[in-house]
C-alpha cells in the first residue's frame, strides 16, 4: 500500500511502476502461456534466492556468528580500546561450525559419509522437537473432545456437543481397520458416517481455499487501481 | 445411450454444450471485474459477525497497558500472504496503538522485514492525523524485533530466556534492548502478555503454538486455514482469531463502533466487499456449469 502518489520519475514512482508491470506479466500467464511471463517469473525466483541468502547472512551469519567471533560486537572507543576484552569463548562456535560445514560432503562420493553425521544430527533433533511438540498441540485438543452431552439451560451447546462427539467418534472409526467391517454393522455404517462429514469438512477447506487465493487476486487489482494507476495521471 | 445427430445440433445441446465449456478466460475476467468494481466505485457492505473477532477484540480489551507487560506480534508472513494477513496484522496494531498497549514485532520469515518497519509507522502517522497533538513514539509505544532465524530453535530461546535483553540483544535497528524504554521491564517471557501471530505458512502457527507456551494467544491465518483454527479456537488453545480477510473487515467494523472518530483509508471493507462479489459470480458459474451437465442428462433420458 503506497501512501499518496509518488512524484514523477521518483524512486517509489519508478517502484510502483514495476510493480505493476510485474504484476501484468504475471497474470499475461491467464490468458496463455507467453515469454514475459517466463521472463518474469525467473526473475521472481531469483530475486527470491537473492533476498534469502543476504537475508541469512545479514540477519544471522554476521550479527549471531562472525560479529562475535571476531570481537566486532564490542564497543571500540576513540582511543581504540574497548569496552569490554574478547571474550574468548566465543571461539567455540568454530566446533558446531566446523561440523555444519561437513554437510558440503556430501558433494563428494569418498566423504559424503561424514554429510550423515550432520543429517542424523539434524534428523534427532527435529524428532524430538516433534515429539514434544505434538503432544503439547494435541493433549489439550484431546481433553476438549471429553465433552458432556448435556450443558444445563443451552440446548444449543449440548447439540453442538453431541454432534462434535459424533463426528469425532465416525471419523476416526473411518480410519479403524482392526475389526472386520460386516456389511451393514455399527462400524462399517459409523464409517461410511464418518466419510460423509469428512467430505462436509473437504468442502469447507475448498471453499476457504478458493477464498484465499481470491484474497490473493483481490490484493493485487487494489493495488493497480488504487496504486499503480494514478502514478500516469497527475 | 448415444444421441441422435439431429438432437447434438438442437437448442438446448447447444446450450448444454456452451455451459459445460465455459472459457475459462472469460472466468477469469468475471471475477476480475467483479473484484474491482467495489474497489472503484468504493463500495463498502458491512460484513457478516464473527465470534471469533469478537472474541479477539474482547481479548486485546482486556490487557492493562499499565501492568508493564507487552504484546508480542509474530508477523510470519511476507508478500505471498499480505492480501490476508497485512490488514489483520495492520488492525491489531491500531487497536493496541489506540489503548496504548506497548507491542514488539518480530518474525521467523525472511520476507516480513519491510512490512515489520513499515506497517506500524502507516498506522503510527494514521492515528497521528486523526488525533491532532497526540504522538506515538518507536520505543515508548512499540519496538521492531526484527528477523529472528532459528525457527523452533528461537521460539524456545525465547520462551525460556531467564533474561529477554541478554536472548535479544539489540532490536533491528541495532539499539540495545535494555536502552528501548518500553523494554526496560520486560526481562522474561512471563512479561508478555499476549502473543499475536499472524501467518499463512504451513506450520508456523505451531511452532509458537506448541514452543511459546504461557501468553494469551491469539492468531490471524489465511482463509485456507480457517478450518484448522477452528480445532484451536474449540480446544481454547487460542482465545480469538481473524477469519482471513472476512475477520479482518469485521474487526474493522468492531474498531469503527468502538472509536467513532475512526478516519482514513479502509483497511480490509472494501477488499472484503469486492470478494463477496466475486464469490457470487463463482457461485453463479458453478450452477451454470452443473445446469449444462444437468441439461445433458435429462437430454439422455
Amino acid at each position: 500500500m503506497v501512501e499518496g502518489t509518488p512524484e514523477y520519475f521518483s524512486v517509489l514512482w519508478w517502484q510502483v511502476l514495476l510493480g505493476g508491470v510485474s504484476t501484468l506479466a504475471i497474470f499475461s500467464f491467464l490468458y496463455r502461456e507467453n515469454p514475459i511471463y517466463r521472463i518474469f517469473e525467473h526473475v521472481f525466483i531469483g530475486i527470491a534466492t537473492g533476498y534469502t541468502t543476504i537475508a541469512t547472512v545479514r540477519f544471522f551469519l554476521w550479527p549471531e556468528v562472525f560479529k562475535p567471533l571476531l570481537g566486532l560486537d564490542r564497543v571500540r572507543y576513540p582511543d581504540g580500546t574497548f569496552d569490554a576484552p574478547y571474550n574468548e569463548l566465543n571461539l567455540l562456535y568454530l566446533l558446531p561450525m566446523s561440523f555444519g560445514l561437513l554437510f558440503y560432503c556430501i558433494l563428494t562420493k569418498r566423504h559424503k559419509w561424514l554429510a550423515q553425521l550432520v543429517i542424523g544430527c539434524q534428523l534427532g533433533a527435529a524428532g524430538g522437537l516433534a515429539f514434544k511438540g505434538t503432544f503439547t498441540e494435541l493433549l489439550p485438543q484431546v481433553f476438549d473432545s471429553f465433552r458432556s452431552f448435556y450443558v444445563p439451560g443451552s440446548v444449543t451447546d449440548s447439540l453442538t456437543n453431541i454432534f462434535f462427539v459424533v463426528t469425532l467418534l465416525c471419523s476416526l472409526a473411518y480410519f479403524f481397520f482392526t475389526f472386520k467391517r460386516s456389511p451393514g454393522g455399527a462400524v462399517e455404517l459409523s464409517s461410511t458416517t464418518g466419510r460423509w462429514l469428512m467430505m462436509g469438512c473437504f468442502g469447507a477447506f475448498f471453499g476457504s481455499t478458493i477464498m484465499a487465493r481470491m484474497a490473493l487476486l483481490v490484493e493485487r487489482l487494489e493495488f493497480l487501481i488504487n496504486d499503480w494507476t494514478p502514478i500516469f495521471f497527475q | 445411450m448415444s444421441i441422435p445427430i439431429a438432437e447434438q445440433h438442437s437448442l438446448p445441446s447447444r446450450l448444454a454444450d456452451r455451459l459445460e465449456r465455459i472459457n475459462r478466460r472469460a472466468i477469469y475476467l468475471f471475477v476480475a471485474v467483479s473484484l474491482s468494481l467495489p474497489i472503484i466505485a468504493d463500495v463498502q457492505m458491512k460484513p457478516a459477525p464473527m465470534a471469533t473477532a469478537r472474541a479477539l477484540y474482547e481479548a486485546v480489551n482486556a490487557l492493562n497497558p499499565e501492568d508493564g507487560k507487552i504484546v508480542l506480534i509474530a508477523a510470519d508472513w511476507g508478500p505471498g500472504t499480505m492480501a490476508e494477513n497485512r490488514p489483520q496484522t495492520a488492525l491489531a496494531i491500531e487497536h493496541l496503538m489506540r489503548k496504548r498497549q506497548p507491542f514488539a514485532l518480530i518474525s521467523i520469515y525472511t520476507l516480513a522485514v519491510p512490512f515489520l518497519e513499515e506497517v506500524p509507522n502507516t498506522i503510527k502517522r494514521r492515528l497521528e492525523v486523526e488525533m491532532p497533538g497526540q504522538t506515538w513514539e518507536y520505543g515508548r509505544d512499540w519496538v521492531n524485533l526484527g528477523y529472528r532465524p532459528g525457527g523452533i530453535i528461537m521460539i524456545q530461546r525465547l520462551a525460556k530466556a531467564e533474561n529477554l535483553h541478554e536472548a535479544l540483544k539489540t532490536d533491528a535497528n541495532e539499539t540495545p534492548i535494555a536502552q528501548i524504554p518500553m523494554m526496560r521491564s520486560v526481562k522474561t517471557a512471563k512479561d508478555i502478555s499476549m502473543l499475536m501471530q499472524f501467518t499463512g505458512l504451513v506450520g508456523v502457527f505451531n511452532y509458537w503454538l506448541q514452543f511459546f507456551p504461557g501468553p494469551t494467544f491469539v492468531h490471524g491465518c489465511t482463509s485456507i486455514t480457517i478450518p484448522e483454527a477452528f480445532i484451536y479456537y474449540s480446544s481454547k488453545q487460542i482465545v480469538g482469531f481473524f477469519e482471513g480477510l472476512a475477520g479482518a473487515a469485521y474487526y474493522e467494523t468492531i474498531l469503527d463502533e468502538a472509536y467513532p472518530g475512526r478516519s482514513g483509508e479502509s483497511l480490509a471493507l472494501a477488499t472484503n466487499t469486492g470478494l463477496a462479489f466475486a464469490q457470487l459470480v463463482v457461485l453463479g458459474f458453478i450452477v451454470l456449469g452443473n445446469a449444462g451437465v444437468l441439461l445433458r442428462k435429462v437430454m439422455r433420458s
